[in-house]
């Protein structure tokens, strides 16, 4: 079954910008990720293949400040799967060398039929910041 | 199920000689499978010696719109059915955020552009918007999509008793994907071609020429290659040529499509009034 064409088209967007990038489906599901966001996640969308939403929050968080896992239903992007709406937030991930922060963008694939997921973009927080 | 094309030609009409090979008419086709219902694939130029050929002799017709581009609309004011009231018509078309179909087309149909306005016509005329699943109409099954052009654009799978047709006449599923490796869930309006009998795609642009218009909604000979390949579509007509192609060039088109074409069904180039007849 084929994709809904705006997946489709972010993801060609997705795959030719420098941004780390994910998409993701109605139910979670990491089904796209670009090369910079490989370079976080540890392996190639080419490589890996569709991560569901269980496995990546297990694998990466998004977490808070001490480590603990943030509840799906309190993050941005499922303010975007469910209600159609943009967000914006700042979170931790487990990175190789532990906890890093970075800032997440999410924007609803929202068509003429209805949601069709989500496009998120992170990018790690300056040690600065 | 019997498919006949009236318009093949995409952007505007091309008339005269030197296009009378190919066709000059805009996107139009045919699809008869029933007596007295006839099912339309777009509204473009071909569609005004369509509503002569059925006129009379065709009381519910149900045109599909792919997408709202002049020329895929411009031969509705010129359908002789739609002046005839005991014609039932229903335009079927893309979904759009805000206005309904009725709506969005009266912009065109209505002063100053046209000198009928859309509540004055004639004929039983009712605006649908596709569902999302299949539906049936004139006694074939319907399949809409979504599919990657320029707009809110669909692709069409017409489908009867095991015979089917799938209609994307103006698609660019090549657009940042090399349609030859790419999984096939990621193609647009893989699904609706896949293992058609008769495959109807856009084939506008040569190789050269593609550069130059990537992104403007239509492929090139190669991805609609590629294309049609993925699908494994029995045979495969190319369409909505270029209006700056003329028969030489659409026959030298022809000539390098079939010298790389390595699927297993057969493929051509489009000409107006070919007629295909399809069975299960």
């Amino acid at each position: 079954m084929d994709r809904p064409l705006e997946q489709i088209l972010a993801r060609n967007l997705v795959s030719i910008i420098s941004l780390a990038a994910v998409l993701v489906d109605v139910e979670g599901a990491l089904v796209y990720y670009n090369d910079a966001a490989a370079e976080i996640i540890g392996s190639r969308f080419e490589e890996r293949g569709m991560i569901p939403r269980e496995e990546w929050s297990s694998e990466l968080g998004p977490l808070d400040a001490e480590g603990r896992q943030i509840e799906f239903d309190d993050l941005p992007l499922t303010a975007a799967l469910r209600d159609g709406r943009p967000g914006y937030g700042q979170f931790f991930i487990r990175g190789e060398d532990g906890l890093m922060a970075i800032v997440a963008g999410t924007l609803p694939l929202v068509g003429p039929a209805g949601n069709n997921g989500a496009l998120v973009v992170f990018w790690p927080v300056p040690p600065e910041d | 199920m019997r498919v006949k094309l009236w318009g093949v030609r995409g952007s505007i009409p091309v008339p005269g000689e030197a296009a009378a090979g190919y066709g000059g008419n805009t996107s139009c086709v045919g699809i008869t499978a029933a007596d007295d219902c006839e099912v339309i694939l777009d509204a473009g130029s071909g569609i005004r010696e369509l509503g002569g050929a059925i006129q009379g002799r065709c009381k519910r017709i149900h045109v599909l719109l792919t997408h709202l581009h002049l020329d895929h609309i411009h031969g509705l004011m010129f359908f002789a059915p739609i002046f005839d009231p005991t014609v039932e018509l229903t335009v079927w078309g893309p979904p759009a955020v805000g206005k309904g179909l009725r709506e969005r087309l009266a912009r065109f149909l209505s002063n100053p552009i046209c000198p009928v306005e859309i509540r004055d016509l004639p004929a039983r005329v009712r605006f649908e918007t596709v569902p999302s699943g299949p539906w049936e109409v004139g006694g074939v099954e319907v399949q809409a999509a979504l599919v990657a052009h320029r707009g809110v654009t669909l692709g069409y799978r017409v489908a009867v008793d095991g015979a089917s047709v799938a209609y994307l006449p103006d698609h660019e599923p090549g657009l940042g994907e090399d349609l030859a490796t790419v999984d096939a869930e990621w193609i647009s309006g893989h699904e609706l071609a896949a293992g058609t009998s008769l495959l109807i795609h856009d084939g506008q642009y040569a190789d050269s020429e593609y550069p130059h218009h990537r992104g403007f909604g239509h492929s090139s000979l190669t991805d609609a290659l590629a294309f049609a390949n993925r699908t494994g579509a029995a045979h495969t007509l190319l369409f909505h040529h270029d209006p700056g192609h003329d028969d030489a060039a659409l026959d030298a088109l022809a000539e390098e499509a079939a010298g790389r074409w390595r699927g297993d069904g057969t493929l051509e180039l489009a000409r107006e009034g070919h007629v295909v007849e399809l069975a299960a």
